[in-house]
């Protein structure tokens, strides 16, 4: 049965071929329902003259009509463009213009989307293809996402064994989630990309060919990624962007400051929150001022300023009063005041899971538990500074000799006491096999607090939170440093929590400024000049920071 | 590159369709309240291809203060003011703790 129209669009197709004219095969190759009438009436063709089981058919018509595909380049036919082209038209011919068959519009989008890799492998002609291997992907990614959320949707698919097609195995373990494998296909494009050996940087420094797709495809993964909590597979594409891509500085804007947020966030996941706030701050100051990006804006602040606050900074006015701060005072600020204080209650209760008042939004972005665990060490530290400013001894000098400055640990077992039992209170909970019992003060309680503080104390002077040593003989804690301090023993005993975590984590990481996943030089990693079988290994990084 | 497709005005009868915009949601006119702003958990894709240097915030920053950039961290925030509410009951407790010692 005759197909004119199905005719014309393929010698178009054909003909962008021969040109390598990319853009145009990009334009005609429209992938979103619905479609404009003329695509319904070549469609309404196919499904006449290429109704279901007849894909060898459409295949072959393929082959017939485009013969710049057949030739190839340099001796090297694109059979894999063919095989896109066929399953292309099967695409148009079965997906469905109801917006409401998300599954089955994913299914058959996913499918398309390893067609399309593969015709992006080719060595020569592969570059053409990126355009349209983009948006396939970012439809991919969308309604991937869009199916996470509707989980009733796949549930049938669990019990299944997966969805369709072939492409990342699973390790024999937990089975691969309908995201996690929306993310692996899209990794191919992103390896191909990566891996190309064809396209370089252009004289003006730009990527070409492959190269172009690099972010942009990772991107498309880590959204994914985040949005569906498996960002531990997000390791691998950081490494291998480490390890081959052509410096981030070489891309757009928009790809730059998108990637930095997801490394940024995936450094502060696991806890690298030096690093996280390097990476965060760069994607801060390079994102638009522009009224209709205060969310993007905004996303990054939230991670740049829990980072921070995490090593000691504070967020200013200046910044609480930007427009994407909206709300982030009311969040933030009680947290910075209860660590200057050392208010160990308030700290708690601020950031209870069940009662604090924006447990629920610390939770939303992932950062609650971060706060707690790390910022409760900078509240012990300035509980013990505010205790010694009320209660310590001044260093003496007798005689040429400097006694140091000491603070009687009892008051900062009195002083934590009072606190733990605030916080406590706080939480009106009491077991009931334990209600209307009477504790009292027995010795036996006293011993337990006193070893519990000592230990804190111990972790602060391990960790250079505090400057000074243990008397154990004594029960108190000495201030060591003073003289070099001009007799402050304060400044001396409670070094700055900025300038030391800081410290801790240049000396850590080393060689300056380098970001696993930040490639900032072409041709170098970690200061050393990258050739093969080089790797950087992401995961055997140490954590920085706080410890304990 | 450029990301979504832009359709030409091809000449043969075939025209390419249109494909949709890259974001899924379109900012709302009005300043939003502070909740609805974090609602969703996506990093949007930029409403914008690009932007020039002098509309970094960045660079905006460096701009308002004539060459200095604004103050946005405070890394000096010890204070040694013991009159607040919480330091007041602090030393209350740390005298009833040398009482009960003396005691």
């Amino acid at each position: 049965m005759a197909t004119p129209l199905l005719g014309q669009f393929l010698v178009q197709v054909n003909g962008f071929v021969q040109a390598r004219n990319e853009t145009g095969l990009a334009d005609w190759i429209a992938l979103e329902p619905p479609f404009n009438e003329q695509y319904g009436a070549m469609i309404r063709e196919i499904q006449n003259a290429y109704p279901r089981g007849s894909e060898d058919a459409l295949e072959k018509r393929c082959s017939s009509a485009l013969k710049a595909a057949v030739e190839g380049d340099d001796g090297s036919p694109w059979t894999a463009f063919i095989k896109f082209m066929a399953q292309y038209l099967a695409y148009l011919r079965d997906v469905s213009a109801d917006v409401n068959r998300y599954l089955d519009t994913y299914a058959l989008l996913s499918e398309l989307q390893q067609r399309a890799n593969s015709a992006l492998s080719h060595s020569t002609l592969g570059h053409l293809m990126l355009p349209v291997v983009v948006a396939n992907a970012k439809l991919v990614c969308r309604l991937a996402i869009g199916l996470d959320k509707q989980p009733e949707l796949i549930a049938h698919l669990k019990r299944s064994g997966g969805g369709g097609g072939g492409g990342g195995g699973d390790e024999g373990g937990a089975r691969e989630t309908l995201p996690e494998r929306a993310a692996n296909i899209l990794r191919q494009a992103f390896v191909t990309c990566l891996n190309d050996r064809v396209s370089s940087l252009s004289a003006a420094g730009k990527p070409e060919g492959k190269k172009r797709g690099i972010y942009i495809i990772a991107n498309l993964c880590l959204k994914i990624l985040f949005q569906c909590r498996k960002t531990r597979n997000a390791t691998q594409i950081f490494e291998n962007i480490y390890n081959l891509s052509p410096p981030l500085l070489a891309y757009p804007k928009r790809e730059r400051v998108t990637y930095l947020y997801y490394l940024g966030r995936f450094l502060f996941q696991n806890s690298h929150f030096y690093r996280a706030q390097l990476v965060l701050q760069a994607a801060y100051d390079e994102s638009p001022a522009r009224p209709e990006c205060m969310r993007q804006r905004r996303r990054i602040l939230v991670y740049l300023i829990a980072s921070n606050m995490i090593l000691g900074r504070f967020p200013s006015q200046d910044l609480l009063s930007r427009p994407e701060a909206q709300g982030l005072a009311a969040k933030f600020v009680p947290i910075c005041l209860a660590i200057q204080r050392g208010d160990l209650a308030g700290f708690k209760r601020h950031l209870d899971i069940d009662h604090g008042e924006h447990a629920e939004w610390f939770l939303h972005f992932r950062i609650l538990m971060q706060l707690r665990n790390r910022c409760e060490v900078l509240v012990w530290r300035s509980l013990v500074r505010r205790v010694f400013v009320l209660a310590g001894q001044k260093a003496q000098d007798s005689g040429g000799m400097t006694r140091a400055a000491t603070l009687d640990i009892d008051y900062l077992v009195a002083a934590f006491r009072k606190l733990e039992d605030a916080a406590a209170a706080a939480d009106d909970y009491v077991d009931t096999d334990f209600e209307g019992v009477e504790y009292g003060d027995t010795g036996e309680e006293l011993h337990v607090d006193q070893a519990a503080v000592v230990s804190k104390l111990a972790s602060l002077i391990d960790q250079g939170l505090l400057s000074g040593f243990i008397s154990y003989k004594l029960m108190k804690f000495a201030v060591t440093g003073t003289r070099a301090k001009g007799g402050d023993a304060l400044a001396a005993g409670f070094p700055r929590v900025w300038a030391v975590l800081r410290g801790r984590a240049e000396r850590n990481e080393g060689s300056g400024g380098e970001v696993p996943g930040w490639k900032k030089k072409d041709g170098e990693v970690g200061g050393q000049k990258a050739g093969p079988g080089m790797v950087f290994n992401f995961s055997s990084m140490r954590p920085v920071g706080v410890v304990g | 590159m450029s990301g979504a497709a832009q359709p030409n005005a091809p000449t043969s009868k075939l025209q390419p369709s249109s494909d949709s915009s890259d974001s899924t949601k379109q900012p709302p006119a009005t300043k939003p309240a502070a909740a609805q702003l974090d609602e969703d958990d996506e990093f949007e894709d930029f409403p914008v291809e690009d932007w020039s240097k002098e509309e970094e915030v960045g660079a905006q920053q460096q701009q308002q203060q004539g060459g200095n950039n604004t103050h946005l961290w405070e890394e000096s925030w010890d204070d040694d003011d013991t009159s607040d509410d919480f330091s007041v009951q602090l030393k209350a407790e740390l005298k009833k703790m040398e009482g009960g010692k003396k005691g």
